[in-house]
């Protein structure tokens, strides 16, 4: 058993947990959403820190330059006195210590500025420099340009920067601090992305198990936000609905069979049973033999019509489905109904209406319509009338509707006399086994459409409500 | 005529074999596909009964598959326990040319039998039918009973043609539905027996020699000697 264990994953090495865990779409719906964040927000430091630091490095610069140019142009236009006075007057003009200049001859010796000497970390080439002066007593950073100007003079411009370089660093730490805050959040909402896809995977989880282990009521749980799990949860629990259904009938049909085949079964085999004990003369045995055939010809009936419904409610009969006329499946049940509704002294009156087309199966539909004519006619009493009427309503579905003038259909049976096997009060003492309006409903929901049952006092009204089928183009 | 009969069930056999016997045929039965497609190929048969499923690798679709490939016309009654529209659909199409559902009631055999030998034999453009008195012409949708005119609906033609067709023979309820209607479901009461007995009023009325009588637990038969 140990060696069998070896080899599982769970005790295979980090790496491969650490995969397995990456292969979790939370996980990695989590990651993604904190690389996202962080990385954005690396963009967005980016972008402060050139638009701040950047921005007046950028600034100081620009004066150095103009400041340089101010003076190689007045050593060009007025000559060495004209350069030294602009340098003067900038000095003058902003009398602070942050500016620096120095002019200079060629060996470097001092011509004009507020610097005594050259300074050291301003090399000899032209360029920028970065220097630390002390100035005040203090070291400050400063920038400085040297550039060589004509006749061998230098010129040495340049700013104090130490209080940007103070300004950098505060910007840099608080970007930094920005930075780990957004390194913290991108985590903690990665960890609540995931937590919060997890939570709902897991409700649909764990319903789904109590599913599994036959709790068919339950329903995943939904919320007010109707968002992709919430329209996921919606679609299975139709779903559900619909196993629900199906087993409930299941169920249904299988207390039925144990139930009402049974019983003509057992009579079948108590006649068996007390012929073969009781040997009676030859023509009571046959006429017993005889009943019994009869009897077994009803369950095999019965079994017939259960797998018809079941072929219905199963939804196959859909694949064969073809645009009907109506008035023609009504013509031809009447025509198939007509004489034994003669019989009865009963009136059949149509009340056509031509042009009504309803996609579906026109033996099924002709069979739905049967039932409810073979009903009708035989609830009707002696000399009665039965209509039969074809409509289209409002909604775009079509009504057929068998009504006739028996005892109708109480209130509290109407509910259940779809249920395979149900057979009504009024029915008690009449032919059939209570599965006729159980295939009119199944054949009803098989096109889209229900059994409605409702009282024309005195009278039953059957409808059957179809969606009409759209134009033919 | 003789008729092979392939039907594993042991019982259900000897039942079609002593029925059919009994009306006339000379039956060979073979109780698996393997020895009834080798019977099937081999000898010559006016009718074969095939069940739809069948021990031996070789069921009966695939015997009625074979058969037909190789161009034999035998007309074949299949028998099934599975009663589904799609399964009919598919023994149909393989080349039977019935479909029966067992359990059936022997009458229903022989009744679906008969109407598949008379079927094989050459049809004759028929343009009249006539059992006894009783005249049907095809071409002008007339019907006579001893020269008196009948007047007829036309599904009570079609159904009364049925019946003049397949005079001298069972004819059962489902036979009649599934052929004059043209639907394949049981109509849950004797909608065919009020049918039959005002089609009856009409062509037999008060003569003293009624033609279309009932056949207890099987259906109908139409007949000179009724």
């Amino acid at each position: 058993m140990a060696s069998a264990s070896a080899g599982r994953p769970g005790k295979a090495s980090p790496a491969a947990g650490a995969l397995r865990i990456l292969r979790s779409t939370s996980v990695r719906l989590a990651l993604g959403y904190a690389g996202l964040f962080i990385a954005s927000s690396l963009l967005l430091g980016g972008l402060l820190w050139w638009l701040t630091a950047g921005y007046l490095d950028r600034e100081i610069e620009a004066v150095i330059l103009s400041d340089t140019r101010a003076v190689s142009d007045s050593l060009r236009d007025f000559g060495l006195a004209g350069a030294v006075d602009t340098v003067r007057e900038r000095i003058g003009r902003y009398g602070d210590q942050n500016a620096i200049y120095l002019l200079t001859g060629p060996t470097l010796a001092p011509v004009a500025g507020n610097l005594d000497g050259w300074p050291v970390q301003a090399g000899r080439a032209a360029g920028w420099y970065q220097a630390d002066m002390v100035r005040g007593g203090t070291v400050h950073a400063t920038r400085l340009l040297h550039i060589a100007l004509p006749g061998g003079f230098h010129l040495l411009v340049g700013r104090d920067v130490q209080e940007l370089i103070e300004l950098r660093a505060v910007i840099l730490e608080a970007l930094a601090i920005a930075a780990a805050a957004a390194l913290l959040l991108g985590i903690l909402g990665a960890f609540l992305v995931r937590r919060a896809a997890q939570r709902r995977v897991e409700a649909i989880n764990r319903t789904a198990a109590a599913i599994v282990q036959g709790d068919l009521a339950q329903r995943l749980p939904t919320r007010e936000s109707a968002d992709e799990f919430d329209q996921l949860a919606d679609t299975v629990n139709r779903m559900l609905e619909q196993i629900e259904q199906l087993v409930e009938g299941v169920r249904n049909v299988s207390n039925a069979i144990a139930h009402d085949l049974r019983t003509p079964l057992a009579e079948v085999r108590v006649r068996l049973e007390e012929v073969l004990r009781n040997r009676p003369p030859q023509e009571a045995t046959f006429e017993a033999i005889d009943e019994t055939l009869q009897e077994i010809d009803r369950v095999m009936a019965m079994f017939n019509a259960l797998l018809r419904l079941a072929e219905i409610d199963s939804g196959v009969r859909r694949s064969g489905f073809r645009p009907v006329d109506l008035a023609s499946v009504v013509e031809e049940v009447v025509e198939l109904y007509g004489p034994t509704a003669e019989a009865g002294q009963i009136t059949l009156a149509v009340e056509d209406e031509p042009g009504l087309m309803v996609q579906g199966d026109p033996f099924l539909l002709a069979q739905a319509l049967g039932n409810l004519l073979d009903n009708a006619v035989k609830f009707s009493p002696l000399g009665g009338r039965v209509l039969l009427s074809l409509a289209r309503r409002a909604d775009d579905r079509i009504l057929v509707t068998v009504a006739d003038q028996g005892p109708g259909i109480p209130d509290c049976e109407k509910e259940r006399v779809a249920e395979r096997f149900f057979r009504g009060d009024a029915s008690r003492g009449t032919a059939g086994f209570g599965l006729g309006l159980s295939v009119v409903a199944s054949v009803a929901r098989l096109h889209g459409g229900s059994l409605v049952l409702a009282d024309a006092a005195p009278g039953l009204v059957a409808s059957l409500a179809l969606p009409a089928a759209p134009p033919a183009g | 005529m003789k008729i092979l009969l392939v039907e594993d069930n042991e019982r259900v056999a000897q039942f079609v074999r002593k029925g059919l016997g009994e009306a006339g045929h000379t039956v060979d039965h073979a109780g698996n596909g393997r020895d009834g497609l080798f019977l099937a190929s081999s000898e010559p048969y006016d009718a074969m009964i095939l069940d739809r499923m069948l021990p031996g690798g070789i069921d009966g679709l695939a015997i009625i598959e074979a058969l037909r490939r190789t161009g034999n016309r035998t007309p074949i009654l299949i028998l099934s326990a599975l009663d589904d529209v799609d399964e009919r659909i598919r023994g149909l199409r393989a080349g039977g040319d019935d479909y029966l559902t067992k359990p059936f009631a022997f009458g229903e055999l022989a009744a679906r039998l008969d109407a598949l030998l008379r079927r094989a034999q050459p049809a004759q453009a028929t343009t009249a039918l006539a059992v006894d008195d009783l005249r049907m012409d095809l071409l002008a949708r007339k019907v006579t009973r001893a020269g008196r005119s009948i007047h007829l609906q036309p599904r009570e033609f079609k159904l009364l043609e049925f019946l003049m067709r397949h005079a001298g023979q069972v004819v059962t309820r489902t036979m009649l539905l599934e052929n004059v209607w043209d639907y394949h479901f049981d109509p849950q009461t004797n909608v065919i027996d009020v049918h039959i007995s005002k089609l009856r009023q009409k062509i037999d009325g008060e003569s003293e020699r009624p033609l279309l009588r009932t056949v207890r637990g099987s259906g109908y038969m139409l007949s000179a000697d009724g």
